[in-house]
């Protein structure tokens, strides 16, 4: 593995980014918003009381650590990825003597830290003024720390299989449009898993959304019993290995019929 | 051809505006399905939010399920209004690649109009009306789930306080846009989307302090929860005025802040 190459892709990626991080501010700023609604919502509908086993602050703890989690998790690949291969920048990356998939994991370090240099302190100072109730045991970390991982994974192999649709048609928008819409409903942010409707929660746990946010969010605030966080885990993995296994061969097949068009 | 003088005759200019808008997007057809997808999408998770808030609980502070899907209309009506034609033509003006950045706002200075009139209408996205189509749907489903004959009080307050938020809403983006002329990259406008986005729910729905936040210094509380509380009838008559006064005041100041921005573009290149 060409340990120096990477190095030197990670730090060109972070400089370029920070170049322009007003945008990536800009761009962090509106992907927590809808989860702060809801964190607001929530925390006064339950009031003083509690709402399917969450009061207001476990709700707030949820929340909190949710924004969190969908930050660091979030697919970029759509841009670092989709984009290149439409406009064909794409040719400058294959013509590396790296695996092109070093350059999508550069920009995602990249990428990542730049967000979190936004979300940390704004989230420690929410933490101050609306005070989450929630109690960390060893435990519980290292097991939300595992399960971040694999989310993590997870949703950066999905993004990236759906990505590499752009050898193939130019525009797969409406499939990430999709894929939105299911992330705000099944993966804990419209509402934590618990307190869905039956036919939208047994949807959760069975398709691969809820693995991407809510899963670790739910180990580290929520009291998911030991038989639930082994099935989660389960499920969570069974998951990324077809994310991988679709990215390899959707890889595999597009690069073949890929014609470099554009400069 | 309209004469060089007078900015009513840019009311004249909008049927052009309209049909080389529609030519330009009528090139993407693709695109069509895409957006008449999203907009499906985005109704689907704004009713399926507020049925599974309300399906833990009967009404938080006065609210419940009909009254909040009413104001869920009033948001979607409002947004598509504003996706119809302020928001692309200010849009435009912003960015890495936007106007002010690249020095192309020298062809709308150049024109013998009124410049932020020309600005606000110059773009067209007619697709929009599918969106318009989609909010008035939900909203009338709303009215007709909360089951109350509306009194004539009710209905005027409305129309007085949804005219007041569309001018609230214009002069905001009015004001976001012409930070542009101080600061071209960034992209102003998209931090004032994630605030709209808040208008989604009632004020009553936040904690004092930001329900203070975004009925007055940042009032998109005005837009869409006035209009709202006007319906159910729980809207005071003195917050009625407020908003009036609240919508005079914002435009002026959206009108000063844009010319005095005016006067600080110099362009791009040498």
């Amino acid at each position: 593995m060409n340990l120096r190459g990477v190095k030197a892709l990670i730090r060109g990626l972070w400089l370029s980014w920070m170049q322009y991080r007003s945008f990536f501010f800009v761009l962090a700023f509106g992907w927590m918003i809808p989860p702060l609604i809801y964190l607001l919502v929530w925390s006064t509908a339950a009031g003083d009381g509690s709402l399917g086993g969450f009061n207001r602050g476990a709700f707030v703890a949820y929340y909190l650590v949710l924004i969190l989690v969908n930050q660091i998790t979030y697919a970029q690949v759509n841009w670092t990825v989709g984009d290149l291969i439409r406009c064909g920048q794409i040719n400058h990356i294959l013509l590396r003597p790296l695996a092109p998939v070093y350059d999508a994991l550069a920009s995602e370090v990249a990428g990542k830290t730049v967000y979190l240099l936004f979300d940390l302190p704004i989230l420690a100072i929410l933490a101050l003024i609306m005070k989450p109730e929630v109690t960390f045991t060893w435990e519980k970390v290292g097991l939300f720390l595992l399960a971040l991982l694999l989310a993590w994974m997870l949703r950066f192999l999905w993004g990236y299989w759906i990505a590499l649709l752009a050898f193939w048609s130019a525009r797969a928008d409406a499939l990430l449009t999709l894929q939105d819409s299911l992330i705000f409903l099944l993966a804990g942010q419209v509402a934590p898993v618990a307190l869905l409707p039956g036919f939208l929660q047994s949807a959760a746990i069975v398709l691969p959304f809820r693995y991407m946010v809510a899963f670790p969010v739910e180990i580290l605030t929520g009291n998911l019993g030991r038989a639930d966080i082994a099935a989660g885990f389960a499920i969570q993995i069974l998951w990324t290995t077809l994310a991988a296994v679709l990215t390899v061969v959707i890889w595999r097949r597009g690069v073949q019929r890929y014609a470099g068009f554009g400069g | 051809m309209p004469d060089l003088e007078g900015n009513m005759h840019i009311l004249r200019l909008i049927p052009y505006f309209i049909k080389v808008s529609f030519q330009e997007e009528a090139a993407y057809r693709a695109n069509f399905f895409i957006s008449l997808f999203t907009s499906v999408l985005n109704l689907a998770t704004g009713v399926l939010g507020i049925m599974i808030l309300f399906g833990q609980i009967d009404s938080i502070h006065g609210w419940n399920e009909a009254s909040t899907m009413a104001l869920l209309g009033i948001y979607l009506m409002v947004t598509a209004l504003r996706g119809l034609f302020i928001g692309p033509g200010l849009d435009a003006l912003a960015g890495m690649d936007g106007e002010i950045w690249a020095g192309k706002f020298d062809f709308v200075l150049l024109r013998p109009l009124n410049t932020q009139a020309l600005v606000s209408l110059r773009k067209w996205r007619l697709f929009s009306l599918f969106d318009l189509l989609l909010g008035l749907g939900v909203f009338i489903l709303a009215l007709a789930k909360m089951q109350t004959v509306l009194s004539a009080w009710q209905i005027f307050s409305f129309v007085i306080a949804l005219f007041s938020g569309l001018v609230i809403l214009y002069a905001i983006l009015l004001i976001f846009s012409a930070l542009v002329f101080w600061s071209p990259g960034v992209l102003f406008t998209w931090v004032f989307d994630g605030l709209f986005q808040m208008a989604r729910y009632p004020m009553g729905m936040y904690p004092g302090w930001l329900r203070l936040v975004l009925t007055w210094i940042i009032p998109v509380g005005m837009i869409t929860t006035i209009p709202a509380e006007a319906l159910t009838g729980s809207l005071e008559p003195v917050m009625l005025v407020a908003s009036l006064l609240l919508a005079a005041a914002l435009f002026a100041a959206g009108t000063a802040l844009f010319q005095i921005g005016l006067r600080r573009y110099s362009s791009a290149s040498s």
